[in-house]
């Protein structure tokens, strides 16, 4: 088969394969639910249309924002600042890998499950053809990230350097980045469906499955940060790589990719190489071999398993058949955890926690008090984090919910179990909180109460966007979308309601005694309306 | 009088402009396993959702034990298990996981729920399959599993949308006498089939679909007085009531000269 043909031939089991991921990680789905229109809006057909919509566009959407996070870095020297290319090279690259990987991670979960066209071996077709048809797919999961990311850097390169050397330089690195990556990807999806889906029996399992949830929950929201916090990170990391110790340079030299952005920047300037740009051009040769076999593994692997990776289920093992019972809201509880981990998309569900408790100790960690404005700000942060899990846990219901549709449910039973999942997710950096208000001094001791406040305002909106998102109106695909957006408008504003309240007492009358009471209040008198009318629903 | 355990008046269910049901009327009574039978696209499945509570119709209303499947869905759904042509269930969980958040949501008791689930996993012989995420179970393995959660609860209702499809020889076997079971003790079971000995040998009444409508019901004796065919089988009485007989010929006339021109050829 001509390889032009196969590439041809390729788009169809990749768009299956690209809208079967979809399918299966309804979680992602969230923003395809945009525009829907029909009263069983959870029902399958729904699911189904809307992950063909996502399928379409959303490779697309990724690969804007791949291409924006991957310039990033570059626009401080873009724009005139003086110090070196090393730390954005380093940066771009670490950031455009990991979004590779994020993305190939969650496309590839049908890829590896169950191979890229199962209708394709049925085929008449020569099992070379087969397997060339199956790399090809796999190509395409990542052809548009890696090439609009690559092109990015060398533009910048180019343009920054003024060097068309440096340029070309930064091609052959942007490749050796965009081939670790996808490999990265490739072996990662087969180690997590294999452990995720695999029989569930045993503490050990449940721990590696629990461990890999929050690894990987850490690692996406790690991403977020450093995509954020991109202008202060570079001039941190060209310090260290200019630092007068020359062990830290060393080091730093040997690892990845810190080794291929020094090695950018010794090309760059085009002087002789120091002892560390020496270094990072040695590594930086020894992980163009790492690239090589990673990428041969890679189609070794591709075009081997056109039936996907076997899961290993341990049937036989089963005795017990008896189960515990629970209350109502408890039961729906746990079996969104439960479905929320086994599903990769989810798991900064998991993370959350831990990563709302760092951002109250990032806040605080600078401070020799715990003041009201710190907590105010901190809690409030938090509680607008949570906000995106009323959502999630809404479309991570997937096509089971047609299950829970056949039992005698109250819609108020599932509002009030996804809010408590919401809310006890935001306690962790609650707990935090207090516990470091017993450490140190506080300004005014009655500041202790705007954590308790913000747990009642983040119960109050989570209930609120939960109860909004199972709701329907009818309308057109506009009203629709503005609907999407004005239920997570409603959760933001019961959020910041008690803040500003806060802020508005005290500005009028300078006492945080009265205005934590009256954040208090007002929290609770949102809680008190919104679980009320959840509560008739 | 007894009452119907299931009732439909007047249902219609509309997507667009496709009328998948109009008007359709029917009654089970206790003790009965009525079959809907119909090709495809006839609305049997709308029907069996609408009844489950699952989708609402656009006109008209279901009764389930007497309860209103719209207006009263907490109640009637108390009373039925559903079966879906497609299993549909919570495939990341494991099956014992699946029963635990069907046990706790019904508020069933602790110990003959227990008990029944082991009865009926033992019967189904999935056992083995307790632990194991329902994703990587066979279609056949789910549809027991499907059945499991419709029986759990011992509702007087028994929805099944083509329920034999996937079960193995003896599995079939085992769900036939479930239902007879459960029809002697007074509930009723309402399935869809498109499988005319299944609904011959199963059915003590047979609903013929056809366009959204139900156009002859009753025993097969019946159905044959309907249709003038005297010893005719439920398949050419099903063939003569929904006119799809002519034009069946038609196509096997049409398929046979395409075949014998392609070898002439």
């Amino acid at each position: 088969m001509k390889i032009a043909d196969a590439w041809r031939l390729s788009a169809l089991p990749y768009s299956e394969m690209a809208f079967r991921s979809i399918l299966q990680n309804s979680s992602n789905m969230w923003w395809g639910s945009f525009g829907r229109g029909s009263p069983e809006s959870s029902g399958r057909e729904d699911l189904v249309r809307r992950a063909l919509r996502i399928a379409r566009f959303d490779k697309l959407i990724i690969t804007v924002f791949v291409v924006v996070a991957a310039g990033a870095p570059f626009l401080p020297q873009a724009l005139g600042a003086s110090y070196g290319i090393s730390a954005s090279v380093t940066l771009s690259l670490a950031v455009s890998f990991a979004l590779v990987v994020l993305y190939g991670v969650q496309t590839l979960s049908s890829f590896v499950t169950s191979g890229p066209s199962p209708v394709l071996s049925t085929l008449p077709l020569v099992r070379n053809d087969v397997s060339l048809v199956n790399l090809l797919s796999f190509v395409r999961t990542s052809d548009y990230l890696v090439v609009g990311s690559v092109a990015c850097q060398v533009f910048f390169v180019s343009l920054v350097t003024g060097s068309a050397l440096s340029g070309l330089f930064m091609l052959f690195v942007g490749g050796v980045n965009s081939v670790m990556g996808v490999g990265v990807a490739l072996w990662l999806s087969s180690v997590f469906y294999r452990n995720i889906l695999g029989s569930k029996q045993g503490k050990r399992s449940g721990v590696l499955r629990l461990a890999l949830l929050l690894a990987w929950g850490v690692v996406v929201l790690g991403i977020g940060v450093l995509f954020a916090a991109a202008g202060y990170l570079i001039p941190l990391v060209q310090s260290v790589l200019v630092s007068p110790n020359p062990l830290t340079g060393s080091i730093l030299s040997l690892v990845y990719p810190f080794s291929l952005g020094i090695s950018v920047g010794s090309v760059a300037h085009g002087f002789l190489p120091s002892s560390v740009e020496r270094i990072a051009l040695g590594a930086t040769a020894g992980y163009l071999l790492i690239a090589v076999a990673v990428s041969r593994w890679s189609m070794t692997s591709v075009a081997s398993f056109p039936e996907g990776v076997s899961i290993a289920t341990a049937r036989g093992l089963t005795h017990d058949t008896s189960v515990p019972l629970h209350k109502p809201v408890a039961a729906y509880a746990m079996k969104d955890l439960r479905a929320a981990s086994a599903n990769l998309p989810s798991a900064f569900l998991f993370a959350l926690p831990v990563f709302e408790t760092l951002i109250i100790l990032l806040i605080r960690a600078f401070l020799p008090t715990l003041g009201a404005s710190t907590l105010l700000v901190a809690m409030t942060l938090g509680g607008m984090v949570s906000l995106v899990l009323p959502l999630v846990l809404v479309s991570s219901e997937g096509t089971g919910f047609d299950f829970a549709k056949t039992m005698p449910l109250r819609m108020r039973t599932i509002v009030f179990s996804k809010a408590l999942i919401a809310t006890v997710v935001f306690l962790p950096a609650v707990a935090v909180v207090y516990v470091d208000g017993l450490l140190r001094p506080l300004t005014s001791p009655f500041s202790i109460l705007i954590p308790l406040a913000s747990i009642l305002a983040v119960a109050a909106a989570s209930l609120l966007e939960i109860r909004l998102f199972l709701g329907f109106a009818p309308g057109g695909r506009v009203t629709f979308a503005l609907q999407e957006f004005s239920r997570m408008a409603a959760g933001a504003g019961v959020v910041l309601l008690p803040a500003a309240i806060y802020v508005g007492t005290y500005l009028l009358t300078f006492n945080h005694a009265l205005a934590a009471g009256a954040m208090v209040v007002v929290a609770s008198a949102e809680l008190l309306a919104v679980a009320e009318s959840v509560r008739q629903s | 009088m007894v009452d119907a355990l299931i009732e439909t008046h007047a249902l219609t269910k509309s997507y667009g402009n496709f009328g998948a049901l109009n008007g359709l009327n029917l009654r089970v009574m206790p003790g009965e396993i009525y079959g809907l039978l119909g090709p495809n696209g006839a609305g049997k499945t709308t029907t069996l959702r609408i009844t489950a509570g699952l989708i609402e119709p656009t006109t008209g209303s279901v009764l389930v034990s007497g309860f209103d499947a719209t207006k009263d869905p907490l109640h009637s759904k108390a009373q039925t298990g559903y079966v879906g042509e497609v299993p549909i269930l919570y495939e990341s969980l494991t099956p014992k996981e699946l029963l635990e958040f069907e046990g706790s949501v019904r508020g069933l008791a602790r110990e003959p729920m227990n008990r029944r689930a082991r009865q009926l996993a033992e019967a189904f012989e999935v056992v083995s399959a307790f632990d194991t995420p329902i994703a990587t179970l066979s279609m056949g393995t789910k549809q027991k599993i499907a059945m499991i959660t419709a029986l759990l609860h011992q509702p007087s209702v028994l929805l099944l949308d083509e329920p034999l499809n996937s079960l193995d020889a003896r599995s079939s076997r085992i769900l036939k006498e479930l239902l007879s079971l459960h029809v002697q003790r007074g509930g009723a079971v309402l399935f869809s089939t498109h499988v005319m000995e299944i609904a011959q040998r199963l059915c003590s009444r047979i609903g013929i679909i056809f366009g959204g409508k139900i156009v002859a019901e009753g025993n097969l004796d019946q159905l044959r007085a309907r249709a003038g065919e005297k010893d005719a089988t439920l398949e050419e009485v099903f063939m003569k009531l929904t006119n799809e007989a002519s034009e069946v010929e038609n196509i096997v006339r049409m398929l046979r000269e395409s075949f014998f021109d392609v070898e002439n050829r």
